[in-house]
């Protein structure tokens, strides 16, 4: 459902992080994208520096594949763009697929953009209403503001829930007192 | 040849007494070249050993043949320092394959350095996983020298209990002297104890001086040796000999001589801080009594020795000589000082006075008892520059003090810092003690002042040993983790040793140990307070301000800890746990990772690294590291808690237990092990068992809450929500604060079918859940599936419904940072509801 307002910034993950009950695991899959512009490629995509951003270069749509090592939960996704800057740059439309592999990806979530300017958070969760747990995430691109070809993508954050109660299946405890039993280190 | 040696010796000496290593490297690299002996051999690899490179001792000593003990216990401390295990226990001991020497070879063999040797052999074994003979090692070795501290506490950390008691104790006087350095023994049993004219003494000088400069050297650590049986005296440091003491025997007329040109030497040639090295005068004197025989031209300097070395009469009798070197020592002592075990117990050791017997032993005044070989300096100088500044610098810098149990010191001390002056003996000292100063003229000759000062040096030595004895059952009790009594026998050592850094620490980790974090921090802040320095038990600290979540002062912690000491584990821990508590994960394990290169036999740094890599997910890295803390140190309880949760996040839960059990066999006390035993003990169906652990866990600690919540659990798996209900409402009573209890109370409420005061107790604890972060209290409330909950969603979809306006209000005031692709998600649920 689009409105046909702006798309409002999220909150700078950051603060999500320091709520700890996320993790940002991003550095525990492999990324890998469509095509790419020399020096504008994966690296400006992971390096938590907004000023530099991942430019495509082929046909659309354009991908970015998340690979984990094993079937990982995955809460939110995290996706800078901001119009003011990328302008035709800016993707419109996203499509955000999970599966085990290339071959059997799954639609789970799909994205109108209006002129992002900011964060925007992606929840993802499977039809339990719970983060779904899957093996690969795929970022599709499919269509930029003002129709342009390529895309921008300053940044992409993934983050996974923390299961903290150390013992039991509890959640987290709230108070220092609790806290401070709840394990030898 | 020797005589070539005396003077450099002494400047080499005197260089490293005054920590300038690069004069003594210098010149100890000339003399070698000069003389390739073993002595110089051995005092270049000390200079170098000294200035901090322990690897070019090394690579110098194993370069050459080293057969004297003290360069053999040289190298082998190189080795062990170089982690070359296996080499430094070749040296020692002869090696794993080869055929070993049994301790009684190594102590005939190394003699006064036996207790040091058995003790760094005793290392060696027990880092090679032979626990069984290093903790043979220390005892052989706490044996022979009571006064060593750390025996004692390696073997208390490798889970041997020894007994305070009966280790610290000075059983006989063999043993009492043995420990104290041994300067004349060798020479009192060469030489026939007879009276002999000073000039014999003098040609005998040259040889004697080889002899003696090799004592000294091996006695550098100053121990004492009694001399004789039949005397029952202690002997002193030769290189603290009175000047008047003329020794009946060649050895004690030579230890007499140096003793009677230490003072001048000490005061004209090297000056004061010269005297502070007991060897420094030893070597200085020499050069000044060899040329008096004749030769020397280089020591035309030395001119006025020669009238040093007459002033002593040759026949002055000992006695008068001792009686004044007594006075003399405890004038200075008493005095001046007047506490401080080293100060006072300056022992005169002497059998008779003067001639005619021939067993008379030397004189020597013995440096204090039980005084750590830097002490040394300190006392020679006490005694012979009767400087008021050195005596109250000593006084300072003994915090050691005669123990309560002499009561009559501690009460009547007039000197500050917890004086021990007897007055008794003080008095009569004073009375006999001579005015004049320390050179000859000695007229008293009674033998009971220095019996008196005997049995002070005796007292002084108890004394430390009753602290030592103290002090090492509250070290025992806290190794075995018996952490209230360890608390509780350190508390009651005399208030000037509880406020150090040492005690304090062990009192503060006796506190972390029993989950008292509160006042394990009061205390650590305090140890910060007045030992701003001290580094170990500083991971303690900051693991108990991550526990407390201070993150302000772990903060500052961590930075004064790494600006300080960048070569510390402990700083690089505090520093990691610093940002574990901001949640910056990576940042932690890098630091974690720099505390291992720096020490790689810091086990808890690979404790805590597992725990990062734990929070990281990353659970096979994290189990490497775990396996790597017990490797390092097997009794590392937390290493063993670590992979029990590992497993038990890999629901291998009988793993997990094995592992909780091996952990709470270390430390039967941690009512926290018992609570994560009690819960896997759950999971594996045990129920009853669990609350049987479980119920111990809340007697040994009732002020742990978390027990009592998983004790309400286990009964609300079991079905037994009365009793549930009311461990949790006294929960609540305990910590009103926290959400984890009303989410349970509301649980066993639906379960009892009372969703009103379900839904009620989880909107309590979602208000109580600051950050909105408890996805499953939303979920019990709004996703209307509850994970632990195996009933239809109909219940929670009920309860949605009666409350639709009150959980999407909730929903919004959480969730507002989303976008509107997370409204239309959340309007999308809630048109299905409807």
């Amino acid at each position: 459902m689009t409105t046909p307002n702006k798309t409002p910034p999220g909150a700078d993950p950051k603060q999500l992080e320091r709520t700890g009950t996320v993790r940002e695991i991003g550095s525990q899959a492999v990324w890998s994208l469509s095509s790419c512009k020399p020096g504008f490629g994966v690296d400006q995509l992971r390096d938590d520096n907004l000023e530099t951003y991942w430019q495509s270069d082929g046909s659309q749509p354009h991908l970015v594949n998340i690979q984990f090592r094993r079937k990982t939960t995955v809460k939110t996704l995290c996706i800078y763009a901001d119009y003011k800057s990328d302008e035709s740059y800016t993707p419109s439309k996203i499509s955000v697929r999970v599966g085990n592999n290339f071959h059997n990806l799954q639609e789970v979530r799909q994205l109108e953009l209006v002129e992002p300017s900011g964060w925007i958070h992606v929840p993802l969760t499977d039809t339990h209403k719970k983060p779904i747990r899957t093996f690969m995430i795929q970022i599709a691109v499919l269509a930029n503001h003002q129709n342009g070809r390529d895309t921008h993508m300053r940044q992409i954050k993934v983050y996974t829930p923390v299961e903290e109660s150390s013992i039991g299946k509890f959640p987290r405890c709230t108070t220092i007192d609790f806290m401070m039993y709840r394990s030898i280190r | 040849m020797t005589v070539l040696q005396e003077p450099v010796q002494a400047a080499i000496w005197q260089a490293l007494n005054h920590y300038a290593y690069r004069d003594a490297v210098f010149l100890a690299e000339r003399l070698y070249a000069e003389v390739h002996s073993e002595e110089a051999l051995f005092l270049l690899a000390t200079c170098y050993y000294r200035s901090g490179k322990a690897y070019k001792a090394y690579r110098l000593l194993k370069g050459h043949s080293c057969t004297t003990p003290q360069c053999k216990y040289l190298l082998a401390k190189c080795c062990v320092d170089l982690s070359k295990l296996a080499e430094g226990e070749q040296i020692l001991s002869g090696g794993v394959l080869n055929k070993q020497k049994s301790h009684d070879d190594i102590v005939t063999e190394f003699g006064d350095s036996a207790c040091f040797t058995l003790s760094l052999l005793g290392h060696v074994y027990c880092k090679t996983d032979r626990l069984a003979k290093g903790s043979e090692c220390y005892q052989k070795s706490l044996s022979l020298n009571p006064f060593l501290w750390s025996p004692f506490e390696s073997l208390c950390e490798i889970g041997e209990k020894p007994d305070p008691d009966q280790t610290f104790k000075l059983t006989s006087l063999q043993n009492f002297s043995s420990c104290l350095p041994n300067t004349c023994t060798t020479l009192v049993s060469n030489h026939n104890i007879s009276h002999r004219q000073p000039e014999t003494v003098l040609m005998e000088t040259p040889q004697d001086t080889i002899e003696l400069n090799r004592i000294n050297l091996e006695s550098s650590n100053a121990k004492y040796s009694s001399l004789n049986t039949d005397s029952s005296m202690s002997y002193i440091d030769s290189a603290v000999i009175s000047p008047d003491a003329v020794p009946l025997g060649s050895g004690t007329a030579i230890l007499s001589k140096q003793a009677q040109n230490k003072p001048k030497t000490g005061r004209s040639l090297l000056g004061g801080p010269a005297a502070l090295s007991p060897l420094t005068p030893s070597f200085g004197i020499l050069p000044l009594e060899t040329p008096s025989p004749g030769d020397g031209s280089y020591l035309q300097n030395y001119t006025n020795s020669t009238s040093v070395i007459d002033v002593p009469s040759t026949g002055a009798p000992s006695k008068k000589a001792v009686t004044r070197i007594s006075q003399a020592g405890t004038k200075s002592v008493f005095s001046q000082s007047g506490n401080s075990r080293e100060v006072t117990p300056i022992l005169v050791a002497q059998t008779q006075s003067s001639g005619p017997q021939t067993s008379t032993t030397p004189q020597v005044l013995s440096p204090t008892i039980a005084a750590p070989p830097n002490s040394l300096p300190r006392r020679s100088s006490r005694l012979f520059t009767s400087d008021s500044s050195t005596t109250k610098e000593n006084s300072k810098k003994l915090k050691m003090k005669f123990p309560p149990k002499i009561a009559n010191r501690k009460t009547k001390s007039k000197t500050n810092k917890g004086g021990i002056t007897q007055p008794n003996i003080n008095d009569s000292l004073e009375i006999t003690k001579l005015d004049s100063s320390i050179i000859s003229e000695g007229k008293i000759s009674t033998v009971a002042p220095q019996i008196q000062a005997f049995t002070l040096q005796k007292a002084a030595a108890e004394g430390l040993m009753s602290l030592l004895r103290d002090m090492g059952k509250g070290y025992l009790a806290l190794c075995s983790y018996n952490c209230k009594e360890a608390i509780n026998i350190l508390s009651h050592l005399p208030s000037h040793h509880y406020n150090t850094g040492w005690v304090l620490c062990q009192i503060g980790r006796a506190y972390f140990e029993l989950a008292e974090y509160m006042q394990a921090e009061r205390i650590f802040s305090e140890v910060r307070r007045i030992e701003n320095y001290r580094v170990e038990g500083m991971e303690i600290y900051s693991t108990t301000l991550w526990h407390l979540q201070k993150d302000v002062a772990l903060s500052v912690l961590s930075k004064d800890l790494t600006d300080m000491d960048k070569n510390s584990p402990e700083a690089w821990c505090a520093a990691g746990n610093c940002f574990s508590l901001q949640r910056e994960h990576d940042i932690a394990i890098k630091f974690f990772q720099r505390a291992i290169q720096v020490d790689p036999n810091y086990a808890y740094a690979y404790t805590l690294l597992g725990h990062e890599f734990v929070l990281t997910e990353e659970l096979d890295k994290a189990l490497a590291c775990f396996r790597n803390a017990i490797r390092v140190n097997p009794r590392h309880y937390n290493a063993w808690y670590g992979l029990g949760m590992i497993y038990y996040k890999q629901e291998k839960f009988s793993l997990a237990e094995m592992h909780f059990q091996k952990a709470l066999d270390i430390n039967p006390q941690s009512s926290v092990l018992l609570c994560h035993i009690g819960v896997v003990q759950h999971a594996l169906k045990k129920s009853e068992k669990a609350l049987d652990t479980l119920n111990k866990a809340i007697n040994i600690d009732p002020k742990n809450p978390l027990c009592k919540f998983h004790r309400a659990s286990v009964l609300f798996a079991n079905e037994k929500y009365k009793s549930a209900l009311q461990e949790l409402e006294e929960l609540k009573q305990i910590v009103p604060k926290e959400s984890l209890v009303y989410f349970l109370i509301g649980k066993v409420y639906k379960k009892l079918g009372q969703t009103h005061l379900a839904l009620m107790n989880f909107s309590w604890a979602m208000d109580l859940d600051p950050k909105g972060a408890n996805n499953q209290i939303k979920e019990a409330i709004d996703k209307r599936y509850l994970p632990d909950d195996e009933e239809p969603i109909t219940q929670e979809e009920q309860i949605s419904e009666c409350y639709p306006y009150e959980s999407v209000g909730t929903d919004e005031s959480q969730e507002s940072s989303m976008t509107d692709a997370d409204d239309t998600q959340l309007h999308a649920v809630e048109s299905d509801e409807f």
